[in-house]
């Protein structure tokens, strides 16, 4: 199904592999979220997910976030099978591997901007001063280094994103998914998110983005579609 | 390393609960009520034992009290006549004074108040010339009863210090009081007794003119006041009963005044006990509350709880943020309740004239109490919180 990247070499070690990836709801009738699903993310890849309400693009959310597991099935994240962790390996290997981006930004209401992208670098063993350095300096990223004091209810919609960007960045992930991201933004606003997620593109980093807006798909450079929990399309496109 | 994760865990706890100050305070309600309730419990009785302490100590712990007990066929029971040469006769007695209190005698200080004190009698009792010497109470001006006064059967009275107050009688001055109708000279102020504090609104005249002026029979002595020798209080007790009764009819009660004292300071322990199991009733109340305002919490900040899991806090983490924000509600709490109660001892001694005794270990056992308590009860909404899915609490697609 996954059309080989032609950038890529060969032999090159997907960041996320899912085989045969199963998410079946209810004991007596079941229900298929996903129906043996098999998808490769590769380093530098720059994917949209797409598909209508009831695709699976939320269970498939779910998994490649580490945030569930498979009914049947293998996921591997850096190499690592994560059906076989226990919950606290499984937590710290999402913590270290990916960076989440909300539809609803999700950020502590209580704490300031610098403190929210801080939060995902707690229990670390950093010193302060280094978490309070590398968090200023994710907000810089996205252009709210000035205003890192300011708690969410003070911040804009847009700004509120940024900052929910700053902090999936923050911990330098291999992998950042964004449910979304534009969903609840203005026009104005989603483009410059858009921006910044564009300008994420490395060979260090895969960003995967589940949409159902057809033009933020389109600025991917693969778009996987998804219809009744299959992979029906996997398309690249080759950037100029 | 870990010692920095647990820095990071207790700022985060910490952080959690100055942001919500009004339910941190709610929270903080429980541990405060019930640590001031106890400390103030054992501290008010600890300081009214102290005061009782302190009396004993003035007083001596070998003072006896003996009184005629009532017999059959006595309405008013009295002691015989030479009840107090009869105690002296007692190896370890080393001195003895006798009173007898005097019925029916109006004591008008002046003529308007005859009335008043014909409703609110004042005490007269007739007393020998030893009663300070043997409660060991000085005089606050004037002189106690002389032999002079029983040989010359002059009609001098002494007050004790209440009642000088009382009828606003100045040391020294020269002024006679009315007692049923015969004038009696004040020649002193007694000093405030400690053991029997009637004695302080009493007036005190000489056997001679009890004697002449108000008894028509022998004149009796109502009670007895002992001082033993240290050490043989219920020696001495025991054989004063039959060294003054002699086997006679009438029936005497003796009381060692120290042990009296230190009766009603159990019975201070019972109330003691009573007020700090309501104090930990008080605890235990805070506890459940912490539980309930907690769980509560745990819901509202469930999307909190489901970003931080998200971003890879582990479950454990989540259920020490809780427990460690419920350790700092008891820790604060338990200093604040401690502040609380012995402010509320520092009252009560002001109030009461006591002397203000918190032992050393009541604050630091009131803390850790309100700890333990907060801590048993912050554990099921923390593994409430540990137990959120992310997926559970943050809405996706």
């Amino acid at each position: 199904m996954t059309e080989p990247n032609p950038t890529i070499p060969e032999g090159t070690e997907p960041f996320l592999e899912l085989t045969d990836v199963s998410r079946v709801y209810g004991d007596e009738v079941k229900v298929y979220a996903l129906r043996e699903v098999s998808l490769r993310i590769m380093p530098g890849d720059f994917m949209a997910i797409v598909g209508p309400s009831g695709s699976g693009k939320s269970t498939m959310l779910g998994l490649l976030g580490c945030l569930d597991l498979p009914t049947s099935g293998s996921i591997r994240i850096a190499g690592e099978e994560i059906t076989t962790l226990d919950d606290t390996n499984r937590t710290r290997l999402r913590g270290r591997t990916i960076g989440f981006v909300f539809q609803q930004f999700h950020l502590i209401g209580h704490l300031s901007a610098l403190q929210n992208v801080e939060t995902a670098l707690l229990y670390r063993g950093m010193k302060p001063n280094e978490r309070h350095d590398k968090a200023m300096e994710s907000l810089e990223r996205v252009g709210l280094g000035q205003r890192w004091d300011h708690r969410p209810v003070q911040l804009s919609g847009g700004e509120q994103q940024r900052v929910a960007l700053a902090r999936s960045l923050v911990t330098d992930p291999i992998i950042v998914l964004a449910d979304e991201p534009t969903g609840a933004l203005d026009s104005k606003n989603a483009e410059n998110v858009m921006q910044i997620f564009e300008s994420l593109r490395s060979p260090e980093r895969a960003v995967v983005l589940v949409t159902h807006d057809l033009g933020v798909a389109e600025r991917a450079d693969r778009k996987i579609s998804m219809r009744d929990g299959e992979i029906v399309g996997d398309d690249r496109k080759v950037r100029a | 390393m870990i010692s920095r994760n647990f820095r990071d865990l207790i700022s985060v706890a910490i952080g959690g609960l100055l942001a919500r100050k009004v339910r941190t305070l709610l929270l903080l309600m429980g541990p405060v009520i019930g640590v001031a309730a106890i400390v103030a419990a054992v501290g008010l009785t600890d300081s009214a034992k102290g005061d009782l302490k302190r009396k004993v100590a003035q007083l001596g712990t070998n003072l006896i009290t003996a009184t005629a007990a009532s017999s059959f066929g006595s309405e008013r029971p009295k002691l015989p006549v030479d009840a107090a040469e009869r105690a002296e006769q007692v190896e370890t007695v080393e001195k003895v004074s006798a009173v007898v209190q005097l019925t029916d005698i109006t004591v008008s200080p002046y003529e308007k108040a005859r009335q008043k004190y014909e409703t609110t009698p004042i005490p007269v009792l007739a007393a020998d010339t030893r009663l300070p010497f043997v409660l060991e109470v000085d005089m606050v001006s004037g002189r106690w009863i002389s032999d002079a006064d029983a040989e010359m059967d002059s009609r001098t009275v002494v007050i004790g210090s209440g009642l000088a107050n009382e009828i606003g009688y100045l040391p020294g001055e020269n002024r006679t009081v009315d007692l049923a109708g015969k004038p009696y000279g004040v020649v002193g102020i007694l000093g405030k007794v400690e053991l029997d504090p009637t004695l302080d609104n009493a007036a005190f005249i000489p056997f001679s003119a009890a004697d002449r002026d108000f008894v028509k029979e022998d004149i009796q002595p109502t009670k007895l006041y002992v001082r033993s020798d240290d050490g043989t209080e219920q020696a001495t007790a025991d054989t004063l009963r039959t060294a003054i009764s002699l086997g006679g009819p009438d029936e005497v009660a003796t009381e060692i005044q120290a042990e009296a004292l230190q009766l009603a300071a159990q019975s201070d322990k019972q109330l003691q006990l009573i007020v700090a199991s309501m104090g930990l009733l008080a605890i235990i109340v805070g506890g459940i509350g912490i539980a309930n305002v907690m769980s509560i919490s745990v819901i509202q900040r469930s999307t909190e709880i489901g970003i931080r899991r998200a971003l890879g806090h582990t479950r454990r983490t989540i259920a020490q943020q809780f427990l460690l924000e419920a350790m700092a509600v008891g820790f604060l709490g338990g200093i604040l309740g401690v502040l609380v109660g012995a402010l509320a001892i520092l009252v009560g001694v002001w109030l009461s004239g006591w002397v203000f005794v918190l032992q050393r270990w009541i604050p630091p056992a009131g803390i850790v109490l309100a700890m333990v308590v907060s801590v048993l009860a912050g554990l099921y909404p923390a593994r409430r919180a540990a137990k959120l899915e992310p997926l559970e609490t943050l809405r996706l697609g």
